[in-house]
């Protein structure tokens, strides 16, 4: 079915009337945000059933609030706003987020949301695997009020996330990384128009010494059905000096995580094998941005 | 003094500011008053025969104003290829506008008019049929095989055409030779997305008669498929020409279902009905032919080519199509002629299968043959030590030497030499590092590949047509219209042909205006394709031009007394030759020549001279006067990531004898564009299918990846080099086509340099370079 077929467009002012709205509607209901991502399901016919667009762009949640705890992101922050955040663009602890809104194509800048960017559960999308490897929590309303979803639980099958029924996301919530953090993040693709055949983000803290007190390494672009951390690189990684050797054995170490997923953009062995080059080559970038920040 | 004053400067595109104001004119923007709009339902099995189709329900659905099922449709077996007659013999004739037997996934079954394009959707959805599944095949190996399906009765072992051409004794070549190469060389089927999609709105009056407004690469070619497909006179039909469209490459140039099933739910509800295609729909419509080389070369001790053995074989798909000719020019000019060899013997196949149809894309058969061809020289030369650009400085034919397909021309302005010489020096050609010595993770690679032979039309091929025709109108404010059926693909024709009528006319070339025309009002031309439109319609626009312009030099001789001979057109001034101060302006000899005979004066009516009188303009309708060849020759340099196999292209550098360069800037459009196509052809391009159902995965940009203005290489470096080509405009011959064929070897080959991995099957991914470098 194409969005020629659409007949119910709705444009609520408030929290209150979409919940209403995803009552009324349930699953023939669409929350639309940029409306980046609509065509594309449409056009692989993951819109079946699907005939009412809930249009959120009137409910005001596009400010981003900074305070000394971390950022506050509403939902309907579009890439290119996220990207001119200041802590964004200079926080090494930040640098995933900073690289992963590098590589969108301007169209997508300028209309993509952070919240749309989340709720979309596609593990193929870059700013997801940045977000869960600085870690933070995805605000959500429903008509029991709203609650705090971890990032990391927020996923819970391709396409699917653990909102209810009648809930959607109105934000974000990062917190400030701890002093000596930094992070990077890497994409594959085929050109720059293209979603991640393999992507990975890192977040690293190292001690005065160099040795690792904390490592986050997150996997996306279909190295499973949803991005993923992976707890084996990390225990790696943790309380040791990252080495060139390390680092690389890091790369390897993912593969216990890992169960990539084979389509007719990549093989799953050349996903796999990206996996590990995609994270060597994210630590050796944070490092890098270590050695610049100290 | 030169009379060329506009020739070779780059002028504004007269169709640039409409175009980048919201292009209203490209037939996607056609709105006609009540007009409908249609939705073809597609089979989703490869193979089947339709046992009922029952559309009540459609057309119960409020909205729905018609449907049409394969009873609607005549049966009249057709080929859609535009530039051929519809019955010409060297075609095939297996197509239907709708048939009760479908033979790819995506072949339109049934239509549904309605008011809005959403509805007609809904009602596909109601339409139900039902099919009787046949066994299908993809593989065009196995439908060659003893027991495959049947695809279209009559053909043995599935084979539509069978070309095969021999020179000399090839055997007994191979047995004397010193070396023998060979090799199996694989293309994919791609599709060369041009940007607007198929649209057309077809309206009809109470007589019967069509209108047509269609994105499409020629006017009177649809009219005539059309008119078949009807089984209605031409005569009832009219196209309108598009003041320019958004590309086509190739694509758009055989009619598609969506015109004749527009024609008909029109003629049913009276109504304009318009279709656009998705880009799925775009996918599946037309696509470059994959086809598989097999290529066997023999050599000489001192490097020459003495014998050649070749068996193509080309999936064609559920129809023939372009597939008929695609593999005859593939032959001849993608294997065959690319350079002298006295023995060789090459045999083609179009096979069916029950994958999608194929099509034209700028080449037509020569990037699957280039691939091949190119490829295997570099192997040659790596193997046995010789260098590759003087291999083939060795082995290609001379300027002057006689024409290798028309024996009765000499190759006048060829200049492949020179193309070879000169950009091997511009890319430091010497500084080429052997097979994969580049240290380190990143290693850099130079390679090249070339078109040695192409051509400039199609005059002298058996059943293509190949006429053009102008007229050519002189305004009394001095300024020209010119009216063609030449379609603008977004190339610039537009800009080309202005400027040559505005340098014959001695006009600058913003006086020239292309102005409208429609299938009744202009001569017939063959399509825009096959690198002919500059040459072919450049000589016919000149014709006119001319003949334009003798008018306006006998008028102008009873005002300056002096004869037409003794007078010149210079800068918008009509002057006799050696006095340029006796002149009159152009615009006053257009007023003279149109104003009334007679002139009321203070001593009354006074008569002028009646012969002077009447609108000057020019009109031809001519075959070109021969085929001139050009030859193309590209270097490029890539860089390749040994740990993720991703290729960038660094540099490039392009060379190509066109004879006279028209357009600059439009040349090196040609250049870009072309680079671009072939640059995806080399490294990502390719449609994906489902394994049991052959239907297309590919659904659109996200799926099909090509390369974008961040994967491009910054700089394209163009060295046109230019000479007289006899019988061309202004000394031009051509250049399109030959930009999309030789990247693809060129970059095979740089990747090779780089990496010492040998990659023989289009796209080279990173997979296929790291299973190369055995790390996958
Ligand atoms: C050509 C192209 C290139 C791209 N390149 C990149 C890239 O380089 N990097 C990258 O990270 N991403 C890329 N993307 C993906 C892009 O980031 C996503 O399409 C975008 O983030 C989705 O956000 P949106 O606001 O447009 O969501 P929409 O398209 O409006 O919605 C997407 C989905 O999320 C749901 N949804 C949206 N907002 C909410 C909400 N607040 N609550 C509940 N559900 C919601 C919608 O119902 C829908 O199912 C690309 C996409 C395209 C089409």
């Amino acid at each position: 079915m194409s969005l020629a077929t659409f007949e119910n467009y709705f444009l609520p002012g408030n929290g209150r009337e979409v919940v209403a709205l995803l009552q009324e509607y349930g699953e023939r209901a669409l929350i639309l945000a940029g409306g980046s991502f609509v065509h594309g399901l449409a056009a692989r016919d993951l819109l079946s059933g699907v005939d009412v667009f809930i249009d959120i762009q009137k409910l005001g949640l596009a400010n981003i609030v900074t305070d000394p705890d971390g950022l506050q992101v509403g939902a309907m922050t579009r890439f290119t706003d996220f990207e001119k955040v200041p802590e964004i663009q200079n926080d090494p602890g930040w640098g995933a987020v900073k690289d992963a809104l590098s590589y969108p194509p301007a169209q997508i800048m300028n209309a993509a949301t952070v919240g749309g960017s989340i709720a979309a559960v596609c593990p193929y999308f870059d700013l997801p695997t940045a977000l869960l490897a600085v870690g933070g929590k995805v605000k959500v309303e429903s008509n029991t009020g709203s609650r705090e979803i971890n990032l990391k639980d927020f996923s819970t099958s391709l396409f699917e996330s653990s909102l209810g029924v009648d809930e959607f996301v109105t934000g974000l919530v990062l917190p400030q990384p701890v002093s000596g953090s930094v992070s990077a993040f890497i994409k594959l693709a085929t050109n720059a128009n293209d979603l991640a055949i393999v992507n990975v983000a890192v977040q690293i803290n190292l001690d005065r010494s160099g040795v690792c007190r904390s490592a986050s390494v997150a996997l996306g672009g279909g190295v499973n059905e949803i991005t993923l951390r992976s707890a084996a690189a990390e225990k790696l990684l943790e309380g040791q000096k990252l080495t060139d050797e390390l680092m690389k054995a890091a790369g390897t170490a993912v593969q216990v995580d890992i169960s990539p997923m084979a389509d007719h953009r990549a093989s799953a062995e050349y996903r796999s094998a990206m996996a590990s080059v995609l994270t060597e080559r994210a630590l050796q970038r944070a490092i890098a941005r270590l050695t610049r920040s100290s | 003094m030169t009379n060329r004053s506009v020739l070779g400067n780059s002028v504004p595109r007269p169709d640039a500011l409409d175009k980048v104001t919201g292009g209203k004119q490209f037939p996607v923007n056609v709105v006609l008053p009540g007009m409908l709009h249609a939705k073809l339902l597609r089979s989703p099995y490869p193979h089947a025969r339709i046992v009922s189709i029952d559309a009540g329900a459609a057309e119960k659905l409020p909205g729905v104003k018609a449907v049409l099922l394969p009873q609607d449709v005549p049966q009249r077996k057709y080929c859609p290829v535009y530039f051929v007659p519809t019955l010409a013999p060297s075609m095939v004739q297996d197509m239907l506008i709708m048939s009760d037997t479908v033979r790819y996934a995506g072949q339109p079954v049934a239509a549904v008019a309605a008011t809005s394009a959403g509805i007609a959707e809904q009602a596909l959805e109601l339409i139900e049929v039902e099919y009787e599944e046949l066994p299908a095949v993809f593989d065009p190996d196995a439908a060659m095989a003893d027991g495959a399906p049947v695809i279209h009765a009559g053909t043995e072992k599935n084979v539509a055409v069978n070309p095969v051409i021999s020179f000399g004794d090839v055997e007994a070549a191979f047995e004397k030779a010193e070396h023998i190469f060979e090799g199996t060389y694989q293309t994919q089927r791609v599709h060369t997305c041009y940007m607007e999609p198929r649209v057309c709105v077809v309206d009809s009056d109470v007589a019967g008669n069509l209108t047509v407004h269609s994105s499409m690469q020629h006017l009177f070619g649809l009219r005539e498929k059309l008119a078949f497909a009807l089984d209605m006179p031409e005569g009832k039909v009219k196209v309108i020409k598009p003041a320019y469209i958004g590309g086509g490459f190739g694509g758009k140039l055989d009619i598609g279902y969506i015109e004749p099933v527009a024609a008909l739910l029109s003629l049913k509800t009276g109504r304009p009905v318009r279709i656009e295609q998705t880009r799925y729909e775009d996918f599946i419509s037309t696509t470059r032919n994959p086809i598989k080389v097999y290529l066997k070369t023999g050599i000489s001790k001192e490097g020459r080519f003495v014998a050649r053995y070749a068996e193509s074989t080309l999936d064609c798909g559920a129809h023939a199509t372009h597939g008929a000719e695609v593999i005859n020019v593939h032959g001849m000019f993608g294997i065959l002629l690319t350079y002298p060899c006295p023995d060789q013997h090459w045999e083609g196949k179009t096979v069916y299968t029950n994958n999608i149809i194929g099509g034209g894309y700028r080449g037509y058969g020569s990037p699957q043959g280039a691939f091949a061809v190119e490829s295997q020289i570099d192997e040659i030369c790596e193997e046995l030590g010789f260098d590759p650009v003087e291999f083939r400085l060795n082995n290609s034919y001379q300027q002057g030497d006689p024409h290798p397909f028309n024996p009765a021309a000499k190759l006048d302005s060829y200049r492949f030499q020179d193309c070879l010489q000169q950009a091997a020096e511009r890319i430091d050609w010497s500084s080429r590092k052997p097979a994969g010595s580049d240290q380190g993770v990143r290693k850099r690679g130079i390679g090249l590949g070339c078109q040695p032979l192409w051509v400039s039309g199609c005059v002298g091929f058996p059943d293509i047509y190949e006429h053009s025709g102008a007229i050519v109108k002189l305004n009394r404010d001095g300024t020209a219209d010119l009216s063609t059926a030449t379609v603008d693909l977004g190339s610039g024709q537009i800009t080309t042909l202005c400027m040559i009528a505005a340098e014959e006319l001695g006009l600058a070339a913003d006086q020239v205006r292309m102005t409208y025309a429609d299938t009744d009002t202009v001569p017939f031309d063959a399509p825009s394709h096959a690198s002919r439109v500059t040459y072919s319609a450049g000589n016919a626009v000149k014709a006119a031009a001319g003949e334009a312009k003798q008018r306006l030099l006998e008028v102008a001789g009873g005002l300056l007394e002096a004869g037409p001979d003794d007078l010149e057109v210079r800068a918008g001034m009509v002057c006799v030759k050696g006095s340029p101060d006796v002149k009159i302006r152009v615009a006053d000899v257009v007023e003279r020549a149109e104003a009334p005979f007679v002139v009321m004066t203070e001593e009354g009516p006074q008569p002028t001279n009646l012969a002077e009188k009447g609108t000057i303009i020019g009109l031809s309708s001519m075959a070109p006067p021969a085929n001139p060849s050009p030859a193309t020759v590209e270097f490029v340099e890539v860089e390749v990531d040994t740990e993720t196999g991703q290729v960038d292209v660094l540099r490039v550098v392009f060379a190509h004898d066109l004879g006279k360069l028209i357009h600059p800037a439009g040349a090196e459009g040609q250049v870009e564009g072309g680079f671009q196509q072939g640059m995806g052809y080399a490294l990502m391009e390719n449609l994906v299918f489902d394994a049991d159902s052959g239907a297309c995965l590919s659904s659109d940009f996200l799926d099909y990846k090509m390369p974008t203005a961040v994967e491009m290489p910054v700089k394209i470096e163009s060295i046109f080099i230019e000479s007289d080509e006899p019988t061309g405009p202004f000394g031009a011959k051509s250049l399109s086509e030959p930009c999309v064929t030789v990247p693809a070897p060129a970059i095979a080959n740089a990747i090779y340099n780089a990496t010492g991995v040998r990659v023989r099957e289009l796209p080279i991914t990173p997979e296929k370079i790291l299973t190369g470098l055995g790390r996958l």
